[in-house]
């Protein structure tokens, strides 16, 4: 569903990403690890289409997105969605969370969730289901974002995330600003509620750990070029590229 | 065969036998029933942030403190430097170095501590050092402000200890701090920390900031620099891949108490509080099977007990009892726990 073909970036004379391709199926869920300035963000970033790649492709749904424009890359990107590391960032401070969670539904009316389709034009409702998803209680509908705990604030960006009903969830460090026991929580709720809508994940993160927990396969990328892509469960294999067997040393205790 | 055993136990009781000299030597640091307090207002009410806490730690010893936001592990370690923000003070107990009080020292005769005989490590590695002014210029500065020495002995110290982290050290010597990476600024604040010979480094977070890789360069070098001069390090940390790998004893605090400590390797194989246990399990770790689910601690990080064990509120095996007064008991050789339930363990934390 979404193809990664031959893309590179620069700024100014600084290369990010070099010919970089990979693709993702339909319900899969692809980690994408290395330490800061491999490129990884850029990849969310040219996949959003905030910004535009130098060269290649980037198609979802057989859509190149490279190529979009104006309304039609508007109507294009509901299909891609995103959760950042600090929630209290892409949270409006002045709103409600719950008009925060179904703004997009506000901005995409021609969306129409499977989950959401009996209540598609009772906003409040639409929240309460979407928050239930997230496993927030609904007390706390009518809070704002500084009155929610981490994991609360991040939990209602996963509600919001999720809330069109997207093809492709795209995580970027997701629960690197997150207590210990936060983070199990979190990430199991990632893995329940891909199974449940069925959606396709790109989980960024710099923790190996992590991404083994929730992947089906794992793209390394270092210095902006993709070194390595491959199952999850062959993470141990003796072919693995020293770059990727140097990580899974630091990460062994 | 049998002579091949005999050997390796051998060798298994004199690491016995040198872990036992290690936790005999008299301690560097001693931490007595500290309580660290919030008032709202003069004479108003009274929070604890920290409670009754003890522990201490012994030459060549590394301890790690471990806990999620909010335990006061980095509380605890602002007191030691006593750099605790201005709203909060000590309520009661002792920070004891080397026999000496630090809670009675006047600001002054603090200053002289910190950074000579109290070294620290910060998170942000930034702020270690001033932007403008070259890294060379800043450690013979620091290096002449504690020891009467000449400039020219100052800058020959500097290039050593510059040396002795790994660095190019001429180069770094003039170059300004915007001029190193992360990894580097953090090595030359190592630097800084340890050319006085501490008997005591605090070490704050010292990788968060830091990739994966670096961050772990980085703890090599520590320990080893450790081993070298002998001190004691008090390792703060979230993450407790880095306490359980590279620390001697360790402490879990949850809520402003420690809820367990002893030998690294004793509460790694052996965790009995349910705050131990659960957090071993909840993070990820890379494994060669990967987990289908992992067991999450119910509950969030804020839920603290006001009486009693601070976990109580999120424990599977909290009971009445729980929301009493704490005793920290015996629970192995080298470990203690403050739990109430620990022997009426037959309930299962598996789930």
């Amino acid at each position: 569903m979404l193809e990664v073909k031959n893309v590179s970036k620069s700024y100014r004379s600084n290369t990010v990403l070099t010919d970089v391709s990979f693709h993702l199926e339909q319900g899969e869920c692809l980690g994408l690890i290395g330490e800061s300035g491999s490129g990884k963000s850029t990849i969310a970033k040219l996949i959003l289409a905030l910004d535009r790649s130098d060269s290649g492709q980037i198609i979802v749904n057989n859509v190149d997105f490279s190529q979009l424009k104006g309304r039609e890359l508007r109507k294009a990107r509901r299909h891609v969605q995103v959760v950042f590391q600090d929630p209290s960032a892409s949270l409006n401070p002045k709103l409600p969370v719950w008009k925060s969670v179904i703004e997009p539904l506000e901005n995409y009316p021609e969306a129409s969730p499977s989950f959401l389709k009996e209540v598609r034009n009772e906003k409040r409702k639409m929240a309460e289901i979407l928050f239930e998803k997230a496993g927030l209680q609904s007390g706390l509908l009518d809070r704002y974002p500084h009155q929610l705990s981490g994991g609360q604030r991040q939990r209602v960006a996963i509600a919001r995330g999720i809330s069109l009903q997207p093809n492709l969830l795209i995580f970027d460090e997701p629960t690197s600003n997150l207590d210990v026991s936060i983070q199990a929580q979190i990430l199991n709720l990632l893995k329940d509620l891909k199974s449940e809508i069925n959606m396709s994940y790109l989980f960024i993160s710099h923790d190996i750990a992590t991404v083994q927990y929730i992947s089906e396969r794992i793209a390394v990328l270092k210095e902006g070029r993709l070194v390595d892509l491959f199952k999850t469960k062959d993470l141990f294999s003796a072919d693995r590229h020293p770059y990727t067997k140097e990580l899974i040393d630091a990460a062994l205790e | 065969m049998s002579a091949v055993m005999t050997l390796t136990k051998e060798i298994a009781t004199e690491k016995e036998n040198e872990k036992d000299a290690l936790f005999r030597t008299s301690p560097v640091l001693e931490i007595k029933n500290l309580s660290i307090s919030l008032y709202e207002d003069k004479g108003g009410e009274e929070h604890r942030l920290v409670k009754k806490l003890n522990l201490s730690i012994r030459p060549g010893e590394m301890l790690g403190l471990a806990g999620e936001s909010g335990s006061g592990k980095s509380l605890t370690a602002s007191a030691i430097l006593g750099l605790l923000p201005k709203s909060l003070s000590v309520s009661e107990g002792q920070i004891l170095i080397r026999g000496q009080d630090l809670l009675n020292l006047s600001e002054k005769e603090m200053g002289h501590l910190r950074g000579k005989e109290i070294a620290y490590i910060f998170q942000n590695y930034q702020d270690s050092f001033t932007p403008f002014i070259k890294i060379g210029r800043q450690l013979v500065e620091a290096l002449r402000s504690h020891d009467k020495i000449s400039k020219p002995e100052a800058k020959k110290q500097a290039l050593l200890w510059l040396e002795r982290v790994k660095l190019p050290a001429e180069q770094i010597f003039s170059s300004y701090p915007h001029q190193l990476s992360g990894g580097q600024l953090q090595r030359a604040s190592l630097a800084a920390a340890l050319m006085f010979e501490p008997v005591l480094i605090i070490a704050d977070e010292p990788t968060t900031a830091l990739d994966v890789l670096t961050g772990e360069k980085v703890l090599d070098l520590l320990a080893g620099l450790q081993k070298e001069l002998n001190c004691a390090v008090l390792l703060v940390s979230h993450d407790l891949k880095h306490v359980l790998k590279r620390t001697d004893s360790m402490a879990v605090m949850y809520g402003g108490q420690i809820v367990e400590k002893g030998a690294t390797k004793s509460l790694r194989e052996n965790p009995r509080h349910p705050y131990t246990k659960l957090l071993l399990k909840a993070r990820p770790i890379l494994r060669y099977t990967a987990l289908e689910k992992f067991a999450a601690i119910p509950g969030e990080p804020g839920l603290i007990a006001k009486e009693g064990c601070t976990f109580a509120l999120r424990c599977p095996l909290s009971f009445e009892q729980c929301y009493m007064v704490p005793a920290m008991q015996p629970a192995g050789r080298f470990q203690w726990t403050a739990c109430q339930a620990v022997d009426r363990e037959k309930v299962d934390t598996n789930a």
